[in-house]
Order: C-alpha cells, then structure tokens, then sequence
C-alpha cells in the first residue's frame, strides 16, 4: 500500500460516544489529519456538511436517537452536500448492517466493524483512498454532472484497473439513468447479471424498464429483490411506484405500510405513504404517516411547509367521517404551532395555517370558533402579517361562516 | 412451559450477547486509550497486548454467535458483493496476525492477484476469523490460507500443520459439543447460506496435504 500524506485532508467524524469519538480522533491525528471536525449528531453534521468540503467523513451508523447514519448519509447525497470525490467511511456494529447494506441506493464508500484498532482504520482508509483516487475521473465527472464523460472516464479506468469493473459498470449503468438511455442500461445491467445475481444490477434493470413504463416488468424485478432480502427497503418503494402507475394504490399502500415498518426513519417514504392514503382517502393512516414526517422533518434538508400543511388537512379528512379524539385535537394544535413558530414570519404561510385551522372549526360544526378564528386572520390581514384570503377559501369557506347575513343583520 | 417462552429466551440471549459484545468493544476503546499513553516496561506493555488479543478474540466470538444466531434462526439475509479475494485474504491475515505472533505462529495467505468472487464479506470474514483461531489452538508452527475456483465454486481452505482433525475431534455426536464443533457447525451454515444457480455451499474437513495438519475448505458456489 502506497504512502498518503494525510496532512492537507480535511476529516469530518461522526460519533455520538464520547469515548469513541476521542479515540478515533487521536486516530485521524495519527494518520497526519491536521483538520479534524467532530459531530456528535446527524443534525450537527449536516450543519458542518453544509458550509464545508471534507476528503473524508467517518461516520457511526448509530447516532442517539435523532436520525442515523444511513438516514444522514441519503440526504447529504441526495442533496450533494459531499461531493462523489470524498471517501465516506461508515462505522457499523453486527445488527446495524443488514439496514446499512439493505439501502443499496445509497451506500457509503465502505464499511468498518466496531470495535477496530488503529492499524485496521488506517488500512481501510488508505485502501478506500486508493481506489477513490484510480475513479477520480469518473467522480470528478459525475460531481460535474456530466454523465457521458463519467461513462467514457469508467471505461478507461477498466482498462488499467480490471478488478474495479463491478464498479464501474454499476456507475456506467446509474449514468445511463441519469441520461434516460434506458435501452442501453438494460443491456448493461442485464449483461452483469448474467455472470452474477447481483442486487444493484437486478435493481438497475428493474428501475429502467420503470422509465421505460414497463411496470410489470419492473415489479417483477423490485418483488424479486424483496424476496431475495427483506432489508432492500428502497425495493418496496419502487415496487409502490410501479403499483400506483398500475393503477393499484391500495397495494401500494399496504407495500408502504411494509416498508415504514422495517425503516420508520426515513421521512421521504412517511411522506409517500401520507399522500398515497389521502389519495385513497385513508386519513387515519395519512394523518400517523404525516405527523411522524413533522417529527422527523425537524433538522432535516427536506424540511418544507408543504409537510406541516399535509399533516394538518389529514385532520380535516378525519373529522370529516368521525369526531376528533382529544389527542387528535392535541396533535393538531402541535402541528400548527409548530408552523406558526417556523414559519410565522411568512404572511402567505400564516393564511394558509388561519385557513386550515377555521377549515377543521367548519367541518366540526364549530362555528363560534372559525368566526373568532376568521376575525383574528383578517386582522393580521390588515396589518400586512397575513395575504388576503385566498379563493378557495372565500368561495367555499366564508359562505358557511354566516358573517355576511350577520353584517346584513346589523346594517 | 409454553413454546413461546423458548423463542423469546433465544431472542433474549441474542440480544444479551450483543450487549456484551458492546460492552467488550468499549473496553478494547479504553485499553486502546491506554496502550497508546502507557510508558512502563515491556513486560507490563506485554500484558496490556494480551488483554487485548483476549478481548478481541472475545469481540470475534460474540460476533461468531451472533450470526449463527441468525443463520440458525433463519433470520440472516446475505449480502454478497463481487470481491478482489487476494485482498479478503489479506484483510484475514492482517486482522489475526498479532494473534499469530503471540503465539510464535506464521499465518499466511496464497492467492490469484486477478482472483474476482462473489460472496458475503462480512459473514466469512467471521467464519475465516473463527476458522484461524481454531488452528491457532492446534498448529505448531504454520497457518496457510488459500483460495481459488474449482469446478464453479470459490474454495477457501484454511490449512495447518497440527495433529488433524482425526486426532482432535471426530465424533459426530460432539460435534457441537466442542468449540471447535461449534465453530465448523457456523462455517458450514454459513457455507449453506450462499446459493447460486441452484448450487449451495458446503464445508469439508481433511488432511492438509502441503502441511499435513487439518484442512477445512468452504465452498462457495459462484
């Protein structure tokens, strides 16, 4: 193993455990790291990813009770935040990795067991280093976006470096994805697994012939996945896409509800699984789905409004068929403070929440309170806190309030 | 009592072990944070070095049972990936070879440089792991590990130059008696676990004919 001078690289750790993490540290400084940040948390992480580029991010999987390492390293790829040139090493324990492993969408660079000595962290990384830099090129390009140049660039490091052509294929065929060649992925995907099953090739084919709009083909494939390994969650997720485009939203649903089960951090799936049982006008399910991604949106990147709002009109369903259980009041009080406190500032967001809080008054025969409700609204109105009603709300909700036949009354 | 209690005992147990094996981990940490500030004489340090091959063997066995936990269970899904084997024989000889030193033995791998196989890593990486301690017991001066295809399978042959396993245990009735039992029990449902095209895995115990020891060779079909 060659010689690699550590000493102008610039290291992020992750690792909730005080012990761990100081050890680790003097590990990094062993190695001739000069730049060491230290994360305790995903959340912090992501605050650090965000402002910095690092070369090297070694990251523990289990991360205290805020979102874990898979969860940490599928938005900071998801959004970019590390680019593909970094190494990013994740730190597992025995029960962890069927979760790491099974998330074959987004995988770290590799892997190390706990407990590990110096010596073995040193050689993982050099190692792990080494085979970054002969793909430099190819990362280089997809950092760049440039899938077609990623593609020749993958080529030409086959060519000197064969063991690397499992790889290479597999970003070869990601890029033809990226590029909607859908023909020329299959052919790439399918021609890997004729040497060997492999999952990323199997979930390669099964994702191209999803564009290409054969989903029955492609759900063959992504069930086929699931029954190969129940941890390849991101399996049930296109096997739900593939059922909705079919047609079966039920199916899908109940696909969802499966995969929720097996991995409820992810809040892009609870998100999925929240719209898909509006759609299907399951609000019970919709409301449990939204108000986990509420909890789980705090500190993330895909924290939006849109989220708070689904969570609160999933009440509305509810209470549209039965009334509202104490608790179910409660959470949705929660839900709207927590949008009054995040986004109070934004005029247009404030109606929205007044408009959705005197919608649930309505729908519950609360008619006292929607009009208190509505008086406090077209105050903040007045004074340029809130936008003005929106249509919706004048044509469909004003009317049952009854203010206008009150005014007539009183002129 | 109900057969239901049987079940969550087992369950228990894994979970039991894999608490332990936390807790010996945090202990390796400590003595690693120690090992690196300590100055006192070499017989001292000596003592530290074997604590920690101790307990690192103790961290490789939980990690052993833990699987087997699984595997026995039915509750393990592989994860095979395609892999340079040279380089998986080099991580087992560099993983284990202060336990070697320790003990005055040579431990050495020959493979194909070019040599791709699928398999899963994480898995024989503990079966290769147990397999190399059993014959750290037994060896008297030479532990080879090799691997190559055969007839569609990838073989791994872990080989020494001890008594045999004729001579050390051969009753099928104590197979799991032993710790060695256990540990050939581990490999061979590991080896089972690994299916392609219709071909699962096995284990085979021999002769080492280059060593003359006991020879435990894994197949995994490719």
């Amino acid at each position: 193993m060659a010689e690699f001078d550590f000493s102008n690289q610039r290291a992020l750790l992750i690792e909730d455990m005080a012990e761990a993490r100081i050890l680790q540290k003097k590990m990094l400084t062993d190695f001739g790291f000069k730049q060491i940040e230290l994360a305790m948390k995903a959340e912090s992480a992501i605050e650090l990813l965000r402002s910095n580029t690092y070369d090297v991010v070694l990251s523990d999987y289990n991360l205290g009770s805020g979102k874990d390492g898979q969860q940490l390293l599928e938005e900071v790829r998801h959004s970019n935040l590390i680019p593909n040139t970094s190494t990013y090493l994740m730190v597992t324990a025995e029960t962890s990795i069927e979760m790491v492993m099974g998330a074959i969408e987004y995988q770290p660079d590799g892997y190390i067991s706990k407990p590990f000595s110096q010596a073995l962290l040193q050689r993982r990384l050099l190692k792990l280093i080494e085979s970054k830099q002969k793909l430099y090129p190819v990362n280089e390009a997809l950092d760049n976006k440039d899938f077609e140049q990623a593609i020749k660039e993958a080529a030409d490091v086959v060519e000197s470096h064969p063991f690397l052509e499992s790889k290479c294929a597999r970003i070869k065929g990601d890029c033809y994805l990226e590029l909607e060649q859908y023909d020329n992925a299959i052919d790439l995907f399918q021609s890997a697994l004729k040497e060997r099953k492999m999952p990323w090739a199997l979930f390669g084919l099964a994702k191209a012939h999803f564009f290409k709009g054969n989903y029955e083909e492609a759900e063959s494939r992504f069930r086929q996945l699931m029954l190969d390994n129940r941890f390849f969650v991101n399996a049930y997720d296109w096997l739900a896409k593939c059922l909705v485009k079919q047609d079966k939203k039920k199916e899908a649903q109940t696909t969802l509800i499966d995969a929720v089960e097996k991995s409820p951090k992810a809040i892009l799936r609870q998100i999925e699984l929240g719209e898909l049982s509006s759609d299907l006008g399951d609000f019970e399910t919709a409301e449990m789905s939204f108000r986990r991604a509420v909890f789980l949106a705090k500190h993330s990147i895909y924290n939006s409004s849109s989220i708070y709002f689904q969570h609160l009109k999933s009440f509305i369903g509810i209470a549209k068929e039965s009334e509202l259980s104490g608790r179910q009041v409660e959470n949705f009080k929660i839900t709207l403070k927590k949008i009054q406190k995040l986004y109070g500032e934004n005029p247009k967001i404030k109606s929205g929440a007044y408009e959705i809080e005197i919608e649930l008054f309505l729908t519950q025969d609360k008619v006292n309170q929607a009009k208190s409700a509505h008086q406090m609204y077209k105050q903040d109105i007045e004074l340029g806190l809130a936008v003005p009603e929106t249509k919706r709300f004048k044509n469909k909700l004003e009317p049952l309030l009854g203010e206008q036949s009150e005014q007539d009354e009183q002129g | 009592m109900s057969k239901m209690n049987k079940v969550d005992i087992s369950v228990i147990l894994a979970s039991s072990i894999h608490e332990s094996k936390n807790a010996v981990g945090n202990l390796m940490y400590q003595l690693q944070t120690l090992k690196s500030e300590f100055e006192g004489p070499s017989e001292q340090s000596d003592k530290i070095n074997n604590i920690e091959e101790g307990l690192k063997q103790l961290n490789d066995e939980w990690v052993e049972y833990l699987y087997l936990f699984k595997l026995a269970s039915d509750g393990y899904d592989l994860q095979t990936d395609s892999l340079q084997v040279s380089e998986f024989l080099d991580d087992q000889v560099f993983a284990l070879s202060q336990s070697a030193t320790a003990k005055d033995l040579s431990l050495d791998f020959e493979c194909d440089e070019s040599l791709m196989a699928s398999f899963d890593e994480r898995l024989l990486t503990s079966v290769m792991s147990t397999a190399i301690y059993n014959a750290l017991r037994f060896a008297k001066k030479r532990i080879v590990l090799n691997a190559a295809i055969e007839d569609g399978y990838l073989v791994f042959k872990i080989e020494d130059d001890g008594a045999g396993f004729s001579h050390t245990e051969d009753e099928e009735t104590n197979f799991l008696e032993n710790n060695t039992g256990l540990g050939l029990y581990f490999a061979e449902l590991s080896a089972q676990a690994h299916a392609n095209n219709g071909k699962q895995g096995f284990i085979k115990k021999s002769e080492s004919s280059t060593l003359k020891g006991a020879c435990l060779s894994i197949y995994i079909p490719q």
